[in-house]
């Protein structure tokens, strides 16, 4: 770890107490203690317009599934940052930074669980694409908060730009669901949708925005990387936030999802794959944070599955389990936090037999092992019944790959913790706190509690369950003492899960390759190569602009005139390119025209800087005299009181080049720059030429200059011309003049670093 | 004539002369460009250039130093730029205060305006004396800066 130094004097390590931290720790109570008394209350919503004009609404409504997850969120943060508070302290004492960059911290933890609370209630499409952003947001500032470590950057950079692009995605599902339905809001969405292609499409388009956010494959490898985070971002990413953001967003829109059997098969599969892959590599990773990082990913391929099988059942159970491996998963992640910190040592081969010397964290983080591994008495063992079930009912297949699964998280959890607490002491025990232990207590007697009474529990995931599967829902997780399916699997993942800890050497082998597989032609790899495409690309096209002013001026002009003609190849031209008549007053502009171009002609053929300057008035001043034909006095003053400004600007900068010839690039032939010029040159005018010509054929019919013309006697004006800009444009006026200060102050930059006089 | 401080050969009296007092009727043709501008041509930024060239008359005429000599207001040309956008902005965003779009007008179009001849006193006339000043005090800047010899640039 790299120490900051300079920034902390001894003097200015000093502990205080974290008051920020606390703070948000008190809001965070204070929101659970409100989600509870609103999921009590039975919810409520309101809904107020945003931006009428684009149909959006800030509707919120707190029901079932904002209850789940506003408590998740609350609960778990009120724990996370109480634990928190602690943590921070010591990390920033130990990297010697000085104790301020709390405020870097806390602000983003209280946004992040504010943005989850908001995206758990958002009713409206739009708004769940902003909250779910802001999440990213989040984490991006949170991930990269060891911002002195290049690993910690890279690692933000990746959450965020994973999560990010995929929910692209999302927007272009609302914009196509508003296409055909013409409402953003959720419920009537879900009520007008019906089964057909737009669905499907924009189902799966949610899907693909949502995996990401929940880390699934092929686009889990953020979520790994992102343990680069301080310990109570983890706990809290993995359990309550970003990552169940995702799973958030399929129970809100599962109805719509539902429509479609090829986005449910296609989740089920994600869901699947997930599950085997996290949990074959959790087996042997050797890093604390990253088997649970892995185990995230397969955990979360549970619920996935479970929203893939759909159905009450499966929506049900994914409910249930999202709640109960939010508890267990955030323990663990502060059990890894609390060893780190108490040994200095963050692998699983530097440590062991921590369970004589840290007894209470080993019995509490081993509940929390055994929540997620489904042993009875903890809530865990009914999150696992209720997917067996939802399993068997879809079919044998699925059935098979639950207990597979179950017996993955059996063996990856039960190697983290046996090592860990038991077996001969590795590591030396440093200082403890307490409080870095309390809050995993509190999690394990929740699981416990969970596991006697999963009453609370059970009626919170019906709720929630009732919102994605459109109807009420019943389950009832207990404990039966027969030869049930459920129980004989549960009993099957079991024993296979100790035969799986009993063979480390065949299981290392197979995670190992897995892993090599993964490095060598897995999607991270793809990402980091176009990732380095982009950057070369980036590169390249810098180098080639930047060479000279001739390839600066054709970096603009070549993609502008080539652009236009494409969209001039992809316009109909019936009508257009029409040759007109010439009456009246043409006649005098056609010798106006004929001295431009002569006068073109002599500013591209001259050798001379001060022909050309004067040449270029001799253009400005021709066009100048057209306005004023045309019946345009207005412009054509500015035009020439402009043209006479700008020559003299023109002369003025001139006489300040150097006086010598420039010397050329002797790499290029001259001729074949000539050759360059000329082609950049044509390719621009051409564009333009045809552009200015097919606009001028057919001029719009209802154009929005007469209803400007209407408008200018109520604008108390006479002239349109000074009403359009003052007053119809004004926005834009206003924009225009801020930039003519800042050039001026671009100029004052160039000739005399910045003095304005 | 293009660099006075470098050159040689000094305009003639007759520009001097005129020159130096063509500043104060081009200020009177602005103040009537202004006043005229929502009936008939003209506008702020017209009235601005206008002036900025009888201006730069003077600096072309005199050469950069005796020019700021001459007319020692120019060196408030950046309070000027500034104070005129300020003023524009101020104009146009004002009304967000009060709860309406940006470049709205007070009094209100159809509301009654108090005129002064042509003149009608309403808040887009403050835009357009801002736009004015601003214009006026770009140039004027920009003007100062290329009538300094190059030399006196590097030190």
């Amino acid at each position: 770890m790299t120490g900051n130094r300079a920034a902390a004097p001894e003097g200015a390590v000093r502990t205080t107490v974290d008051w920020q931290g606390w703070t948000a720790c008190v809001a965070a109570v204070a929101g659970f203690v409100l989600c509870l008394l609103g999921w009590l209350a039975g919810g409520g919503g309101f809904s107020v317009p945003w931006a009428p004009s684009l149909d959006l609404r800030l509707s919120f409504t707190f029901d079932g599934l904002s209850a789940l997850y506003g408590l998740l969120a609350t609960g778990v943060g009120a724990l996370v940052f109480a634990y928190g508070t602690r943590y921070l302290t010591e990390h920033l004492e130990h990297q010697r930074r000085p104790m301020l960059e709390r405020w870097r911290f806390w602000p983003w933890m209280l946004l992040f669980a504010l943005s989850m609370v908001g995206l758990a209630t958002a009713q409206d499409l739009v708004l769940v694409f902003v909250f779910f952003d802001l999440t990213a947001v989040c984490s991006y500032f949170l991930i990269g908060f060891d911002r002195s470590d290049r690993e910690a950057r890279t690692s933000a950079l990746m959450a965020m730009l994973v999560t990010v692009v995929a929910a692209v995605a999302m927007l272009i599902a609302a914009v196509v669901l508003y296409a055909v339905h013409g409402t953003f809001s959720i419920p009537e969405l879900l009520a007008r949708a019906d089964s057909s292609a737009t669905t499907t499409l924009a189902g799966a388009l949610l899907a693909v925005a949502a995996l990401a956010k929940s880390a699934q494959v092929p686009l889990h490898f953020w979520l790994p990387k992102a343990m680069a985070a301080p310990t109570p971002v983890s706990a809290y990413l993995h359990s309550a936030a970003m990552v169940a953001a995702g799973v958030l967003v399929i129970g809100r829109v599962h109805p719509l999802l539902a429509r479609s059997e090829a986005v449910l098969t296609g989740m089920l599969v994600v869901g699947a794959v997930s599950v085997v892959v996290g949990g074959v590599l959790a087996l042997r990773r050797d890093r604390l944070k990253q088997v649970l990082a892995y185990s995230t990913i397969s955990q979360y391929g549970y619920i996935v599955m479970m929203y893939g099988i759909g159905g009450k059942e499966g929506t049900g159970a994914a409910a249930f389990y999202v709640l109960a491996h939010g508890v267990a998963k955030s323990a663990l992640f502060m059990t890894a936090g609390a060893v780190t910190s108490a040994t200095g040592q963050d692998r699983l081969s530097e440590l062991g037999g921590l369970g004589r010397r840290m007894p209470v964290l080993a019995v509490a983080s081993g509940v929390a092992a055994a929540t997620l591994a489904a042993l009875p008495l903890t809530v865990g063992f009914f999150k696992d019944e209720l997917f067996f079930k939802a399993a068997l009912a879809h079919g044998p297949v699925t059935a098979v790959l639950s207990v597979l699964a179950a017996v993955l998280t059996f063996a990856y959890i039960g190697r983290f913790w046996t090592t860990l607490f038991l077996g001969p002491p590795r590591g030396e025990v440093g200082t403890r706190s307490g409080l870095l232990v309390a809050p995993v207590v509190v999690m394990a007697a929740v699981a416990v509690a969970g596991g006697v009474v999963a009453e609370p529990f059970t009626r919170l995931a019906e709720d929630a369950a009732a919102v994605s599967a459109g109807g009420p829902v019943d389950l009832s997780p207990a404990y039966h003492l027969d030869a049930r399916p459920e129980n004989l699997m549960a009993l099957a993942a079991w024993a296979l899960g100790v035969l799986v800890l009993l063979l480390p050497r065949v299981t290392g082998r197979v995670s190992r390759a897995v892993a090599v597989a993964g490095e060598r032609w897995g999607p991270k790899r793809a990402y980091e190569v176009v990732l380095h495409g982009l950057d070369r690309l980036s590169t390249v096209l810098h180098d080639r602009e930047v060479r000279d002013l001739r390839t600066s001026i054709a970096a603009v002009l070549v993609p502008a005139g080539l652009l236009i003609g494409l969209a001039f190849a992809a316009t109909p031209t019936a009508g257009a390119y029409v040759v007109g008549t010439v009456a009246g007053a043409d006649w005098m502009i056609l010798p106006l025209l004929v001295l431009v171009v002569v006068t073109t002609v002599v500013i591209a053929r001259s050798r001379s800087r001060m022909a050309v300057a004067l040449a270029l008035a001799v253009v400005g001043f021709a066009l100048a005299a057209q306005y004023a034909l045309l019946g345009a006095p207005d412009v054509a003053l500015v035009a020439v009181v402009v043209e006479t400004m700008l020559t003299l600007v023109f002369v003025a900068a001139l006489s300040r080049m150097p006086h010598d010839e420039p010397v050329p690039d002797p790499a290029i032939p001259l001729r074949k720059r000539r050759r360059k010029d000329a082609l950049s040159g044509a390719v621009a005018g051409l564009a333009v030429f045809v552009s200015v010509w097919g606009f001028l054929s057919q001029p719009a019919p209802s154009s929005v200059s007469d209803e400007h013309i209407r408008l200018t006697p109520e604008a108390h004006g006479g002239d349109v011309v000074t009403v359009i800009v003052a007053d119809f444009r004004g926005l834009d006026t206003l924009v225009e003049i801020t930039v003519l200060l800042a050039a001026v102050a671009g100029a004052a930059t160039l000739i005399r670093r910045g003095k304005l006089w | 004539m293009v660099s006075p401080g470098e050159s040689d050969e000094t305009p003639d009296s007759m520009v001097r002369v005129v020159a130096r007092r063509l500043p104060g009727p081009s200020l009177m043709v602005a103040a009537a460009l202004i006043a005229k501008g929502y009936a008939e041509v003209g506008d702020g930024f017209a009235a601005g250039v206008i002036v900025a060239l009888a201006i730069a008359l003077v600096y072309v005429a005199l050469g950069g130093e005796a020019a700021e000599a001459a007319l020692p207001l120019l060196r408030h040309a950046p309070k000027l730029a500034v104070g005129g956008l300020l003023l524009a902005l101020a104009s146009g965003f004002f009304p967000l205060a009060l709860g309406e779009p940006p470049v709205s007008h007070r009094p209100a179009p159809g509301e009654h305006v108090v005129k002064i001849g042509v003149l009608e006193l309403f808040t887009p006339l403050l835009f357009d004396i801002g736009v004015f000043l601003l214009v006026v005090g770009v140039l004027t800047i920009l003007l100062h800066h290329l009538a300094r010899p190059r030399g006196e640039a590097r030190r």
